[in-house]
């Protein structure tokens, strides 16, 4: 273990004005508990402040900062230097964006497409079962919501939708087909012939060619692939 | 380049809500609830709005359920009044209280996945602050969604307005506030993505852009919470109120200053010093751990200033120890799993077996733009800016004077976000202003000098610089030199920036551009911070000054601060509202001017 690190890091660039990629290498000292988006930050500061690359909270709550490095999606804030050294067992690293969305400029992707497949499942109730107890909360048992609660820790970081082998354009992506199951699973929800009619559509779970490359990459650790299988058997309630 | 800085086009529509978080949201839903079909544009700078900080938020919601046996509405406002160290609004503290349970139904019956007890029904806990019987014993007072209630809080809010039909421009930043008269007609938006400066109309504009965090070094804030609505306020000649009331929340994670919630102290964490003493029954010998935040985190930077802290070598920061090892699996693993990870996370630690460092962090901006219990814009001393609301961590009505009570944060957001929504449809029927001639002017100069300037600075060293002042000379204990010596150097890194120019000129995904934008926002808001500290001569609630450390009657009002010129601020009092206590009500003594000892 030392206190710092000589890293190399070979970073996918894209200039938006020319239309060109083109990887660029930086080279730059930091120290050992620091997260990739802080190293980052230092190339900004130390080398070249054009380096474009996205986050918000830095503490893999918000999932802004998903990118591949050494070809694994993961968030850029949780991946620590001495980490990344040990587990990938070298200093050089290459950083690309995430293939869910096209590159806005450098490792900048637009979210807002890769968002539009999980607006398509309706992250919402649709239609509200009856509530016995009007004006107060549903009664819902803590072993019911046992079965999907991992399930709403997504962040929709999308590392389980650049990992998936299925492709971007036929297929509603991982994350959205959880989503979608949370809702089946709420007694909440009445609309769920609904949701399963999507779901088994062919933008639907046929998709899914149990890879589980989702659940090997989820950043918090939720077993996507399990949830997906959970639709495919048809059992959910 | 003349050529980048005109308007892109002009958009009419019926509500522009700057800042598509817990706050912003709750409103959109709202107004489409009572009004479906209102054309709302919800403008966010993250990239989707899911990624608004709202989502970070760990602890709770405080709301007093009309059911519970012991506890009262009554209580929870005068835990919020002693908390604000008597700087609170009393008229926005009753009518925020009064409304909480309300929200959290809805909440709970648009979907929010709650944690429940055996029966199904909403769990509760205590936290820090919140008591029953004025502060006899603590108060089962707050629901939580284990620890990501702000999570739980985004994704409704999100789901509800996606469902209703808002319009969101991602990646969207507000540069100007237009205004005919007295009125706000709508704003100036940079989109980011295209590089496009758009124009809208609207008959109400909603601002909830959250706090400005970013002006210091050690912050649980997001790196996007760099106070833009704050700054444009203050150029549109409008004031802010009350910056200098900033929380330093006790426990954040040394190094990236994440915050490690008040969980872990409500679940029965112990705060330790070098020694491992137990040093919190010296400071609140009652409450302890659970005492209101900043005299937490005075204690601990008391206890590193006397030499009992630890230094962390990797960051060369100071801290204490907080306890978990004595939790029950139970608690580490479904009470506490996010936040005690993160000490995994970001230190590689174990909480079950190690102690883990934390000390102050800058966390929540008490103060903001000012306005009433509506959440109207106020011009003070008595007329509002017709057109103009704000709503949560970037408003100020005020519902947390001086400090903020964990839970209430969150709590003001449903809350003001559905006050402000209810406002805002009373005027749907009226038509919108006219756009001014001059729209986009102010913005296609300060934006263009950008691209003129020198390339002699870097906007990331001197940001750097900037912050870690702020938090040296501006944080948990000020004093007249050291904010002095804070003012100077605001002025000093103005100055340099003048020759910080930007190496890219393309206006499409243009980070450096927005982030050199994003450094004047955050010189504005620190400048009226530390001028603000320098005024205000005593220690009120996150606000202790060394040379002050008593709080003084002749302060007992809001600050008020003018600045459109950098540096160069006009103060002004707000009255503080006291109608709990003047209308002699049950317990109204309970209101008055009160002492704050737990």
């Amino acid at each position: 273990m030392k206190e710092s690190y000589s890293l190399t890091l070979d970073v996918k660039r894209y200039d938006p004005d020319t239309r060109i990629s083109w990887m660029q290498t930086y080279r730059i000292e930091a120290g050992r508990i620091l997260r990739f988006t802080d190293v980052l930050r230092k190339i900004n500061k130390e080398l070249d402040p054009t380096l474009a690359w996205n986050s918000s909270c830095e503490h893999a709550q918000c999932g802004s900062c998903s990118v591949v490095i050494n070809g694994r999606p993961m968030l850029a804030c949780e991946l620590l230097v001495e980490n990344a050294v040990t587990h990938f067992g070298t200093t050089t690293f290459t950083i690309e964006p995430i293939t869910v969305a096209p590159v806005l400029r450098d490792l900048m992707v637009d979210l807002e497409k890769a968002y539009d497949r999980v607006h398509r499942i309706r992250p919402f109730i649709i239609r509200p079962a009856q509530n016995p107890n009007q004006g107060q909360e549903y009664r819902i048992s803590p072993r019911v919501m046992e079965g999907y609660l991992e399930a709403t820790r997504c962040i929709n970081c999308f590392c389980c939708a650049t990992a998936c082998i299925s492709s971007h354009k036929g297929f509603l992506g991982p994350n959205a087909v959880m989503a979608s199951l949370v809702r089946i699973m709420d007694p909440r929800e009445d609309a769920t012939a609904d949701r399963l009619k999507q779901l088994y559509s062919e933008e639907g779970v046929y998709r899914c060619h149990s890879s589980m490359a989702c659940s090997h990459v989820c950043p918090k650790e939720i077993d996507v692939a399990h949830f997906v299988a959970l639709v495919k058997e048809g059992d959910f309630r | 380049m003349q050529k980048m800085f005109k308007l892109a086009s002009k958009i009419q529509c019926d509500v522009l809500i700057i800042g598509a978080g817990g706050a912003g949201l709750r409103c959109a839903a709202h107004i489409l609830e009572k009004r479906p079909g209102t054309r709302i544009i919800a403008v966010t700078k993250v990239a989707h709005p899911q990624k608004s900080h709202t989502s970070t938020a760990q602890g709770g919601l405080a709301a007093v359920d009309p059911k519970d046996a012991v506890d009262q509405p009554i209580y929870h406002m005068f835990d919020t009044w002693k908390g604000s160290d008597c700087m609170a609004d009393q008229d926005v503290v009753r009518k925020i209280v009064d409304a909480a349970w309300e929200e959290i139904v809805w909440l709970e019956n648009k979907g929010m996945h709650f944690t429940r007890d055996e029966e199904g029904r909403l769990s509760k806990r205590t936290f820090g602050g919140h008591t029953v019987r004025f502060g006899e014993a603590s108060a089962f007072r707050a629901v939580f969604e284990a620890d990501r209630t702000g999570k739980g809080i985004m994704d409704n809010v999100w789901g509800e307005a996606l469902k209703g039909g808002v319009t969101f421009l991602d990646q969207t930043i507000l540069t100007e506030l237009l205004r005919q008269g007295d009125r706000c007609v709508g704003a100036v938006l940079f989109m980011e993505k295209p590089g496009d400066f758009v124009a809208v109309s609207a008959k109400a504009t909603v601002l909830s852009t959250g706090g400005c965090g970013q002006v210091f070094r050690v912050t649980t804030n997001c790196r996007q919470n760099t106070g833009d609505a704050h700054a444009v306020v203050l150029q549109a000649g409008l004031p802010l109120m009350d910056m200098e009331a900033v929380q330093f929340h006790p426990t954040g994670i040394v190094g990236p200053g994440i915050l490690a919630s008040e969980t872990l102290r409500s679940v029965g964490g112990i705060l330790r010093n070098k020694d491992l003493e137990p040093f919190m029954a010296r400071y609140a010998p009652k409450m302890k751990e659970l005492a209101p935040r900043d005299l937490v985190a005075r204690a601990i930077e008391t206890e590193i200033r006397e030499g009992r802290g630890i230094l962390n070598p990797d960051h060369n920061i100071e801290h204490v120890w907080i306890d978990l090892r004595h939790l029950s699996d139970y608690v580490h693993e479904v009470q506490i799993p996010e936040v005690s990870g993160f000490f995994k996370q970001f230190m590689n630690l174990n909480p079950r077996t190690q102690l883990c460092p934390v000390r102050p962090s800058n966390h929540y901006q008490m103060g903001g733009i000012p306005t009433n219990s509506f959440g109207e814009v106020q011009r003070p001393p008595d007329t509002i800016v017709s057109g103009l609301y704000a709503a949560g961590e970037c408003g100020c009505a005020s519902f947390h004077g001086f400090n903020r009570l964990g839970t209430n944060s969150i709590l003001e957001l449903i809350t003001m976000g559905r006050f402000v929504g209810e406002r805002v449809v009373l005027h749907l029927d009226e038509a919108p202003g006219a756009l001014p001639a001059d729209a986009g002017e102010r913005t296609f100069s300060q934006f263009g000098g950008y691209l003129e300037l020198k390339q002699k600075e870097n906007v990331e060293q001197i940001r750097e610089e900037m912050r870690r002042m702020m938090t040296e000379q501006v944080g948990v204990f000020r004093t007249e030199e050291g904010l002095k010596t804070a003012i100077q150097a605001l002025s000093a890194a103005k100055d340099r920036l003048r020759e910080a120019g930007l190496r890219c000129k393309d206006l499409r995904m243009n980070q450096e551009l927005v982030q050199r934008w994003e450094l004047d926002n955050l010189l504005s808001v620190s400048m009226v911070i530390a001028q603000g500290a320098l005024r205000r001569r005593e220690s009120r609630g996150g606000h202790a000054r060394s040379d002050f450390p008593q709080r003084r009657d002749q302060f007992n009002a809001h600050t008020l601060a003018y600045m459109v010129e950098f540096g160069k601020i006009r103060f002004e009092n707000r009255p503080v509202n006291m109608s709990i206590f003047e209308t002699k009500g049950d317990h109204f003594d309970k209101f008055g001017l009160i002492e704050r000892k737990y």
